[in-house]
């Protein structure tokens, strides 16, 4: 049958994963402003390890405060959390299903840090961000090397915590991504100008955290192939090139890699990731919360809400996902990739059909598919791959509702169409609060 | 005077300054507690205050203002209430409840409701949020929220509820002459409008017993004008002493002023209106209400920015002495324990008003976020703190985003310091939260 292909064991080096369908990267403000983890955050994960994935890629962790993307995420930036982490595995292993965790450091991607980020962001540049205008510190080398020994460290507490492998968040825009854009770095020193310089920094990284860890702990580089920062706002470069980015992807494996990640977008969000609907209420009613993060608050305020640049807007945002379809729509980057490197290629974005999943599998334009979305939507789909369904009864709509509600309110599946009610709607996103535990003292919890 | 203590008919406090409500975003979206607001308390409970009121706390998923504040709406919150509760007495230290409805006051609504319940279907004039006028049959089912709340206060073994009747909530919907548009025995005259809240001190007798302590706190003079200079100015201090005769004769133990039509008020918490601030954290309001781009540029424009800090701003001494004067207006129409908030935290201030009569007992809010142990520097003999708080009003303005604390950086020595007082209400987490093994 056709999704024979998805359920073959694949190696990611030293770690084997059951079958080919990994949940991708996913937040949710679950955690303690502080970055102190929550049982929700366990009982969020632990959905889709009994919903039957072969392994969960945590939400990014950031290696260091000043990196924090948005308050509220467990971090791996200190000795402290890793008892949390440890009790996160240990729950999501019950289902067997292994544990990735994603190791981020946001550069001037700073869409709500917390205080105890400074102002600014580290970047390869002193540009802000374009689309927000996230303020922006260019790194100095001495600081670029403070970044490496936070991953390095971050990296050796996730495996002291049980973690299965650490996958470095280089795509969609982070500090990695920033440094190997040419749309993004505007370096004169080692780390900018040609491609090698740009990758400079994230191989170092990678031969760090290699001789840190040694040889037998999965170390996986999500990279986005194409920047397109172009379909973000018209008048900016594209950025990488196909041809770059599979070169980078060569130095990246000699430098120790286990596997790589294949995503798109030189920032987040982006046209291409996820592809789909752009939901005005829903980006209206959030971005409220970001105005006071960047510059360009005006601008987007404007934008956002005000007809008809609303619309013009949405219109521009959803003609890539209208162009290139939206499931699969990696799989041309990710044919690259695979074509030139000998490690696994994961790629994600919009996957949800069996038959589309083993056909990439079949044709090799990936090793695996990683999932968000989707999982969201029905966070038992690979349990009805399993069944012989090819999709779920009630799939993800693309309607990226999700994405822009989880800032203020619980991350979860708002698309009401899927739903009988929308009181129904919210019982099922409020579902994951059902296991939250009575304080500590209550139920006399071991203090690990 | 200040280390006297206080007997109310079915408590005794042991000292005369109680630490008044505030919250902090510090629990789970859903309304469970968390050990951070455990922390939180236990901060004033080791400075020696008499008595803890607690965070805003909502008797019910529709009149919730902010989500991750603890709830009391069902009975599955008690326990946390209770470890609360256990651990605010070791210090000797009494805890209660605050129990309140939004009404339409809500600055950002959860999921379930989009609209708040109110007197009227008018939108409140500030921020412009949706409102939709309960019918009798809803006010009956919130007087039982109250009631049921209440039980579970008791049930917790915490030692007394206050009924939020102040501060723009939806109590003052119904009593204030300025909101209040109905035509039905909940609307009109002062008796009229009063008649929810006496319905609900009474609900909280039936269901918690006439021998818990229970106090009701009210915006004694609303100062609707601060506001809206063409509007009615709201309820004035003759109609908040007919409407505390009343709360006694229903049952209440104590009566708590405060005042101002809404909150925050230009009035109250007095003080700065700190136009950076407000811009860096209230953003995130905007979509709560209709009036989103006139609030927007109302913040974020330089000039009318500067202009709006300027209009609010108020003398926090000034203001003091007009509560006091609400509350001994108001001490001298009952004879139950009157108490009093606005920006206490001098001994001799306090101990004047005490003496004076005007009130039995004083509140602090922010005076206690910037010095936790304001009472124990009192017993040591200072009459105000090294470093006093400055009303600057950042604690209020940060609320929404960020940990709530004193976001004051001239009362630190760096914004290092700050950043780690502010942070250290996450100190002692359990290493790894407990965990349903359900």
């Amino acid at each position: 049958m056709s999704a024979d292909a998805i359920f073959q064991p694949l190696q990611l080096g030293p770690l084997t994963v059951k079958h080919r369908v990994l949940r991708s990267s996913l937040g949710g403000r679950w955690d303690n402003y502080d970055g102190s983890g929550t049982s929700t955050r366990i009982d969020w994960d632990s959905k889709f390890a009994r919903g039957g994935v072969a392994a969960i890629i945590s939400s990014n962790a950031p290696v260091h405060q000043r990196g924090m993307l948005v308050a509220n995420y467990a971090s791996i930036d200190t000795d402290e959390r890793i008892p949390f982490w440890r009790e996160v595995v240990r729950r999501v292993h019950e289902h067997d299903c292994r544990y990735i965790m994603q190791l981020v450091h946001a550069g001037r991607e700073r869409i709500l840090p917390g205080l105890q980020a400074s102002p600014t962001g580290l970047s390869a540049t002193d540009s802000p961000e374009p689309l927000n205008g996230f303020q922006a510190e260019r790194m100095n080398v001495e600081q670029i090397r403070e970044v490496i020994a936070q991953f390095v460290a971050a990296a050796r507490r996730a495996r002291e915590a049980g973690v299965d492998g650490v996958e470095l968040a280089g795509a969609q825009g982070m500090l990695f991504t920033q440094f190997l854009s040419s749309a993004i770095n505007d370096r004169k020193d080692e780390y900018g100008g040609s491609v090698e310089n740009r990758a400079r920094f994230a191989v170092e990284t990678v031969r760090a955290i290699r001789a840190e860890v040694g040889p037998d702990f999965c170390l996986g580089f999500k990279i986005s192939i194409r920047d397109h920062m172009n379909e973000l706002l018209p008048w900016m470069r594209s950025g990488n090139t196909l041809e770059e980015s599979v070169q980078i992807c060569k130095w990246l494996e000699e430098a120790g890699l286990d596997y790589l990640h294949v995503s798109v977008g030189g920032g987040f969000p982006h046209p291409r990731n996820p592809a789909g609907e752009y939901p005005t209420a829903n980006v209206v009613a959030t971005y409220d919360t970001l105005i006071s993060s960047g510059s360009r608050t005006f601008r987007n305020y404007l934008m956002f809400r005000t007809w008809p640049l609303n619309k013009g807007f949405r219109w521009w945002w959803e003609r890539p996902g209208r162009k290139h379809g939206i499931e699969g729509i990696n799989l041309p980057e990710a044919r690259a990739v695979k074509q030139a490197v000998g490690i696994p290629v994961l790629v994600t974005g919009g996957f949800q059909t069996a038959s589309v999943i083993a056909g990439a599998i079949e044709r090799g334009d990936c090793d695996a598919v990683t999932i968000a979305r989707p999982l969201i939507a029905n966070p038992e789909l690979v349990n009805m791959f399993a069944q012989g369904l090819d999709r779920a009864p009630r799939p993800c709509t693309y309607c990226n509702k999700c994405l822009f509600t989880f800032l203020e309110h619980p991350l979860g599946c708002y698309d009401e169409r899927r739903y009988e009610s929308r009181e129904q709607m919210i019982r099922e996103v409020l579902s994951v609060y059902a296991g939250a535990p009575l304080p500590s003292e209550v139920v006399g919890a071991t203090q690990l | 005077m200040i280390f006297e203590p206080l007997h109310f008919r079915n408590l005794t406090v042991k000292n005369r300054v109680l630490r008044s409500n505030i919250s902090g975003r510090f629990d789970l979206y859903d309304g469970t507690g968390t050990d951070t607001r455990i922390n939180w308390e236990l901060k004033f409970a080791r400075g020696g205050v008499g008595a803890i009121l607690s965070s805003w706390t909502a008797v019910d998923v529709r009149g919730r203002i902010v989500p991750n504040y603890a709830t009391i709406d069902r009975d599955d919150r008690i326990p946390f209430w209770r470890t609360l509760g256990e651990r605010v007495h070791e210090h000797d230290c009494k805890y209660i409840v605050q129990l309140c409805h939004s009404g339409r006051q809500r600055e950002l609504p959860t999921l379930h409701y989009p609209t708040g319940l109110s007197s009227t279907a008018r939108t409140d004039l500030l921020h412009g949020f949706p409102s939709e006028p309960a019918t009798p049959a809803q006010l009956r089912e919130i007087a039982v929220s109250f009631g049921e709340a209440a039980r579970r206060v008791r049930e917790a073994g915490l030692d007394g509820v206050e009924i939020h009747g102040a501060n723009g909530y939806l109590f003052t919907q119904f009593l204030s002459s300025a909101v209040n548009d109905r035509k039905d025995e909940y609307g009109g005259p002062l008796e009229n409008r009063a008649r929810l809240l006496l319905e609900v001190v009474r609900e909280i007798r039936v269901r918690a017993g006439s021998d818990f302590h229970l106090q009701v706190k009210i915006s004694a003079t609303e100062h609707n004008k601060a506001l809206l200079p063409w509007a009615g100015d709201g309820n004035t201090i003759d109609d908040s002493v007919r409407v505390a005769r009343w709360l006694e004769e229903a049952g209440a133990d104590a009566i708590h002023v405060s005042r101002g039509i809404s909150f925050p008020h230009p009035e109250n918490p007095s003080g700065a209106h700190s136009a950076d601030d407000v811009v860096g954290a209230y953003d995130v309001m905007l979509s709560s209400g209709r009036h989103t781009f006139r609030t927007y540029l109302m913040l974020r424009t330089p000039g009318v920015g500067r202009l709006t800090a300027r209009r609010w701003r108020t003398q926090p001494d000034a203001i003091r002495e007009r509560n006091l004067a609400d509350a001994r207006a108001i001490k001298r129409a009952v004879s139950i324990p009157v108490l009093c908030t606005g920006g206490f935290q001098s001994a001799t201030a306090i101990e004047t008003a005490l003496e004076r009569g005007d009130c039995d007992a004083v509140t602090i809010a922010r005076g206690l976020v910037a010095n936790n142990d304001l009472v124990r520097l009192f017993a040591e003999g200072h009459d105000l703190p090294p470093r006093p708080c400055t009303y600057c009003n950042k604690c209020l303005y940060n609320v929404l985003e960020h940990p709530l604390g004193c976001y004051d950086e001239s009362r630190y020595l760096s914004r290092e310091e700050m950043v780690a007082e502010i942070m250290s209400v996450f100190d002692e987490q359990p290493a790894v939260v407990a965990v349903n093994e359900a």
